[in-house]
């Protein structure tokens, strides 16, 4: 019966993904927040659509990851529009106040046991390899240059600004898995409802839907 | 670092001692300044002026297998460890000590063992060693706000040798670095992991491996023939944390594991991040030219038959 799900779930693992529960609970919010949306009516401009689909996909994503920093700082940014608020209110329910209730920024993102060894195998791995020759000159251009790149990445990640070294790092990580997951899961919904609305006139369910897109 | 962490006696280096006696000697003085200092924690009371560097001759002066015992004793009881913060000028260190009473329990030699445990400490602070278990795992949290402060060193501490004793106590070196392995956790998850490579690489090599099976505690060894002043172990060990991160980040984004040098690769990962998150807004925009023929009567029912059946896969 979840096949839209399985379909979703069996797919290849090549470097580093999102969990499956992090998925599922991911479909679920962004579809309960499409309809409490009210994308489906027709008295919203194109835009205005677009855009609460937007907040719809950001705040399932946030919700369904957890508390971490760039999770809470979406939520907390889109509800510093009281527009939002409501919404956003409806759609998270008792996860509303979690997200935002203000939090120790030392707080550590629970990674899996396995990259964690992983980042400790790197390290180990660095410490017997070369270091090329560091001159002075050197040293401060790529410091410079680094420290650009720092500063558009905070800016880039939710949150980001009040981050730094390791842990921006961390929060990029983690970031850049759940958008990575959070456009893999957006795709396939957009090919569901394409498929379903060149397939058929009639307005269909969801299940009707997920049974096509599993078909293919 | 000394080769051998065995406990026979016995082996070690001859002849040379005599630099550094003096700075046993320079030792000694600072672990009583230390006692006369630490009067942050209840839990250890400084001992008397004199005691204290008796004390501390009385722990050299045990037999070696005594002291290996007395060390041995305590790691197979899974006693909770007293806290010790160092109180000496800034220093954030912090170490989880055996109980001293405990510790006095197998082999009852040494009546002012509090003095042991800063030597203990202070042995701990030059070379900081990560247990194989960390049973304190659970009290990282609480202790994560340290983990910010954790790189402030000690300024004053210059030492960069380890620890020698004074002649005669050679056998008690093998002893004391065991006790300095066993009987100190570093509190927090700081993971700081170096490698030595004068000295036993392979105990370095077990003990990071053995570190990477569960949240393990910083694990800080000076490399050969660079600098081992607190400051610069902290800056090496941030270091060592974003290098390893970025390895990871160049693992995620495609196409970043031929490139070489931070800024190249930082380049990919913004780039990563900036398509995806353009890929976001189209994505949306086609949902919304899509959506308004999408009707959700069947997700209810969808929804719930989600919650019915387990969401495991």
């Amino acid at each position: 019966m979840p096949r839209l799900l399985s379909l979703y779930l069996a797919f290849p693992i090549t470097t580093m993904q999102a969990s499956n529960t992090f998925k599922q609970a991911f479909l679920k919010r962004m579809l309960l927040g499409l309809q409490l949306a009210g994308v489906s009516s027709k008295c919203m401009t194109i835009q205005e659509r677009k855009s609460a689909i937007k907040l719809s996909a950001d705040v399932a994503m946030a919700c369904a990851r957890g508390s971490t920093n760039w999770s809470r700082a979406i939520v907390t940014d889109l509800s510093k529009q009281e527009k939002n608020k409501v919404l956003l209110r409806s759609i998270l329910g008792k996860d509303f106040e979690r997200l935002i209730k203000p939090c120790h920024h030392t707080w550590k993102i629970p990674r899996s046991k396995k990259i964690l060894k992983r980042s400790f195998r790197e390290c180990s791995r660095r410490r017997k390899g070369l270091r090329a020759p560091h001159g002075l000159a050197t040293s401060v251009l790529a410091r410079v240059l680094v420290k650009k790149r720092t500063q558009v990445l905070k800016r880039l990640i939710p949150g980001g600004e009040y981050l730094d070294g390791s842990y921006l790092l961390d929060e990029t990580l983690d970031y850049a898995i759940s958008l990575r997951a959070q456009v893999d899961l957006m795709q396939r919904l957009s090919k569901a409802f394409e498929a379903s609305k060149l397939g058929s006139h009639n307005v269909c369910t969801l299940q009707a839907r997920g049974d096509s897109y599993a078909d293919k | 670092m000394e080769p051998t962490r065995s406990s026979d006696a016995g082996s070690g280096n001859s002849g040379t001692y005599t630099p550094e006696i003096a700075e046993s000697i320079r030792f000694e003085e600072e672990i009583q300044s230390l006692m006369r200092e630490n009067t942050m924690h209840p839990g250890l009371e400084p001992p008397p002026v004199g005691g204290g560097g008796s004390s501390f001759t009385a722990l050299l002066g045990l037999p070696a297998n005594q002291a290996v015992e007395l060390l041995h004793e305590p790691e197979s009881e899974e006693s909770p460890a007293v806290a010790i913060a160092s109180a000496s000028g800034g220093e954030m260190w912090r170490f989880r000590l055996r109980d001293p009473k405990a510790l006095t329990l197998p082999s009852g030699c040494s009546p002012t063992f509090p003095s042991n445990a800063a030597l203990v400490e202070r042995a701990a602070r030059l070379s900081v060693f990560a247990t194989e278990d960390s049973p304190e795992a659970a009290s990282v949290p609480s202790h994560s706000g340290d983990r910010s402060t954790k790189p402030k060193a000690e300024p004053a501490d210059s030492d960069s040798q380890p620890i020698c004793p004074i002649p005669g106590e050679r056998p008690q070196r093998p002893a004391k670095r065991k006790e300095a392995d066993k009987g100190n956790k570093v509190k927090g998850p700081a993971k700081k992991t170096k490698s030595a490579e004068e000295g036993s690489a392979k105990g370095a090599e077990e003990n990071t491996s053995g570190s990477g099976e569960k949240l393990p505690y910083v694990h800080v060894r000076a490399r050969r023939g660079q600098a081992t002043d607190s400051h610069s172990l902290a800056e090496r060990a941030r270091r060592e944390k974003i290098n390893a991160r970025m390895k990871l980040l160049q693992e995620l984004v495609p196409g970043c594991s031929k490139i070489s040098g931070t800024a190249l690769v930082l380049d990919e990962i913004i780039n990563h991040v900036q398509s995806l998150q353009r890929q976001v807004e189209v994505l949306s925009m086609r949902l919304a030219a899509v959506n308004p023929r999408i009707d959700f009567s069947g997700l209810d029912s969808f929804l719930s038959a989600e919650h019915r059946c387990t969401p495991t896969s």
